[in-house]
């Protein structure tokens, strides 16, 4: 489903080029505690492997990001789902959308692909319940054919988990 | 006085718009006596003072260097208060709705809450004091002095700083509340740095957003629908810009209003008027009430109306719309009217038989049809007497206006842009000597406008009052030829000084003419408004006009030839019996109250 989408995307300006091939190395160098990047030579889709942090409800399980980069970014935030299968998480859809506020409205552009897989296993671990969303159905519905979570209007009602 | 009136010569620009009814520029904005327009117009010694029955300066009409200037008075004064700078002062008026109060409040009740929540730091950090810094963007290493910050110090590279401030303004309005990109960081990034660092064309955006964001945030915003968006976008009142796609509004002018004065009609100087209450188009003299129920009722019936006219026919005895879906021509009416009759000749069924050509087939129609009985006309007439036809009846008439009304906008438009210029040319006038015909033509459309609720009110004026709907009628009729007589002046005639050769002998009576027919049309209108806005009760008064307001601005206008001629008559036909104390005589016929000098009732044309 994400098909679509990633091939009518613009190739990487040169400002993202530079600035992805830096996070890369940092990456590479001081990669954060819980993921796994399969370095591939398409800078412009990252997959990470996420791994439940101990003491969580998502303790020894594997999940896996993906991370497409708009041609402006870090000016644009990037778009980041879960592949199938995605953790149950009250914030995550069985399409994988996550709907947390930096990817989309709160984005900055220090922010880096680090900060966010950061951000989403600290949303993981907060979780006390393994379930969708209220609205998941109808939302996942919505999404066919291949729409952007970045199309969404998300509206940030809790900060708690 | 005169001179002055004349040609409108002397006036500016402005007041082209504003003589509609106010008269004065609408800058004087005097927002202490306003309510009692009606009755303040007592001296009869000016009667050549055509425009200023009505003060109605509860308004002020403000364009793009009023707002700036009132937005930087209230930026100062915050500034001095607080003894901050003036962009911190504007971040703060900004956040709390460009309130000078509010801000005061707050800021005196907390002053480090304020300070947190719209990102002002009490002491400003500079950069790190090291040689060579890393832009938190791009990770790029970069010499100190090629680096900006805001406030908070935390480092990122000029071309970083100028796609963060791009990318803000191109997202829209809320690049005003800009915070610098360090997510750990709300410090707040000021109109001074985003104005050094964005492009011409994102500092106009911005400049733009600032200024609306005053209009807009600060008071109440005239939200027009959707539809006034898109009649108005081919006239004036907004100019629409296409940016990146994107259509940006750019409202030309602000009204500041203030609540409590006379009426709520606004004129704006691009010659717009709107109601304030309301927001619909102004809509003078019927009231907001009937305005909404009459926009109701139009987008509720109109279907309906389509469906019947097309599909219906009212029953010959009773008038209710009948639809024959399927069946014989023998149609029974529904109790209780259980009229028996014939769906084609819509003559009763029991003249039917053997005679017409056998049941089921009606030939008095077929020979009625031939003659032309049938024609569209009678089918109209007839129909005219079922009460969905009678708003069938105000509806097209009020719509007709309604378009009459914007051709006539195009047809300024058009004189304004071109023939203007033709007709200085041909008849060697200056332009500012033809303000005439602009505003013979503002007149028009002003007048269309009031005609188009004329029949708002006729329609919902009770059937009952015979008296008063004869009256008005009467008045919407004489209303109706007047406008004829002024754009036929205004449109035909002109025609004959456009197309010729060289400058035209009697340009100058022409301009008398249409002038003349111009203020004369205008008070006219004025009248009927108040005439109608007050219900009509002259009607029931029987003579006792109180409308000597009124008549003196009609006076004023068959006077506006400023002909000795007409001076001379008002002289001899001074002692009158029917001349009331302030110098009116009431005409036999319709009881109008006219001025002394007019020798012919205004009202209904009749000598006296």
């Amino acid at each position: 489903m994400t098909g679509s989408s990633a091939s009518s995307r613009k190739v990487l300006s040169k400002i993202a080029t530079n600035r992805l091939q830096k996070e890369l190395v940092e990456w590479q160098v001081n990669p954060p505690s819980g993921f796994l990047h399969k370095v591939t030579d398409n800078l412009q889709r990252w997959v990470i492997e996420v791994y439940g942090a101990q003491g969580t409800i998502y303790a020894g399980e594997k999940y896996q990001l993906q991370v497409d980069f708009p041609e402006h970014y870090p000016m644009e935030a990037p778009q980041v789902i879960f592949l199938h299968p995605a953790p149950l998480h009250p914030h995550i859809y069985s399409n994988g959308h996550i709907c947390l506020d930096i990817l989309y409205d709160s984005w900055s552009p220090a922010m880096t692909v680090s900060s966010i897989c950061i951000s989403i296993l600290s949303m993981l671990s907060s979780s006390t319940v393994k379930e969708r969303p209220e609205d998941n159905d109808r939302y996942v519905k919505n999404c066919r054919n291949g729409r952007s979570p970045k199309e969404t209007r998300w509206w940030f009602h809790d900060d708690k988990v | 006085m005169d001179s002055e009136d004349d040609m409108h010569d002397a006036n500016d620009a402005e007041s082209v718009d504003d003589d509609f009814y106010s008269g004065e520029t609408a800058m004087d904005s005097d927002d202490g006596d306003a309510a009692d327009y009606e009755f303040i117009d007592n001296d009869s010694d000016d009667s050549n003072d055509l425009v200023s029955h009505r003060s109605q300066q509860n308004y002020t009409i403000l364009n793009e260097t009023d707002i700036q200037l009132r937005q930087e008075d209230d930026i100062t004064k915050i500034a001095s208060i607080l003894s901050i700078s003036n962009v911190a002062a504007a971040i703060l008026l900004r956040h709390y709705n460009w309130s000078v109060s509010k801000v005061n409040d707050e800021w005196f009740a907390d002053e480090e809450k304020v300070r947190r929540v719209v990102g002002l730091l009490e002491e400003p950090r500079p950069l790190p004091n090291a040689k060579e810094l890393t832009c938190g963007i791009c990770f790029e290493v970069y010499p100190n002095d090629s680096m900006r910050s805001a406030a908070c110090g935390h480092p990122f590279c000029v071309t970083c700083w100028q796609g963060y401030i791009s990318t803000s303004i191109n997202d829209g309005p809320g690049c005003l509340t800009l915070r610098c990109p360090d997510p750990s960081c709300g410090a707040a990034v000021g109109k001074d740095m985003v104005v050094s660092l964005a492009s011409h064309d994102d500092r106009e955006k911005y400049r733009r957003y600032f200024l609306r964001s005053f209009v807009e945030d600060n008071r109440k915003v005239i939200v027009l629908s959707f539809n006034f968006l898109i009649i108005d976008l081919r006239f004036f009142f907004i100019s629409p810009l296409i940016q990146n796609g994107v259509l940006l509004l750019v409202v030309d002018y602000a009204v500041d209003f203030i609540v409590g004065g006379g009426t709520f009609d606004v004129t704006c100087r691009c010659s717009y008027s709107f109601c304030w209450n309301c927001t619909e188009e102004a809509h003078r003299p019927v009231d907001c009430d009937t305005v909404s129920k009459w926009i109701m009722k139009n987008s509720a019936e109109s279907e309906n109306m389509n469906w019947i006219l097309a599909n219906s026919k009212p029953c010959p005895k009773c008038k209710r719309p009948i639809e024959k879906n399927q069946g014989c021509m023998h149609i029974t009416c529904t109790p209780p009217c259980k009229f028996e009759f014939c769906w084609l000749c819509l003559g009763a069924w029991s003249d039917h038989g053997e005679r017409t050509g056998g049941f089921y087939a009606c030939n008095r129609y077929e020979a009625a049809k031939q003659e032309g009985v049938y024609d569209d006309t009678e089918k109209r007439r007839e129909m005219a007497k079922n009460s969905l036809e009678r708003y069938t009846h105000y509806y097209e008439r009020w719509a007709t206006n309604q378009s009459s009304r914007q051709k006539a906008l195009a047809d300024l438009q058009q004189m304004q842009s071109v023939h203007l210029e033709k007709l200085s040319d041909k008849q060697c006038q200056p332009e500012s000597q033809l303000k005439f015909i602009t505003e013979a033509w503002l007149q028009i459309v002003e007048c269309r406008r009031v005609l188009k609720w004329t029949y708002a009110y006729g329609y919902y004026l009770p059937e009952h009052e015979h008296a008063k709907r004869q009256f008005f009628e009467y008045l919407q009729g004489e209303a109706e030829s007047g406008l004829e007589r002024l754009h036929q002046c205004a449109e035909k005639e002109l025609q004959g000084y456009l197309n010729v050769e060289g400058p035209s002998k009697d340009f100058n009576e022409f301009r008398m003419k249409l002038a003349g027919l111009t203020s004369v049309t205008r008070n006219y209108f004025e009248n009927l408004v108040r005439a109608l806005e007050n219900g009509l009760s002259d009607v029931d008064a029987h003579g006792g006009t109180s409308r000597t307001g009124g008549s003196r601005s009609l006076g004023a206008g068959s006077s506006k030839g400023r002909t000795s001629r007409s001076k001379g008559t008002a002289s001899r036909s001074s002692g009158s019996r029917n001349i009331d104390d302030s110098g009116h005589w009431s005409c036999e016929y319709c009881t109008f109250a006219n001025a002394k000098s007019a020798t012919v009732c205004q009202m209904c044309q009749q000598r006296r």
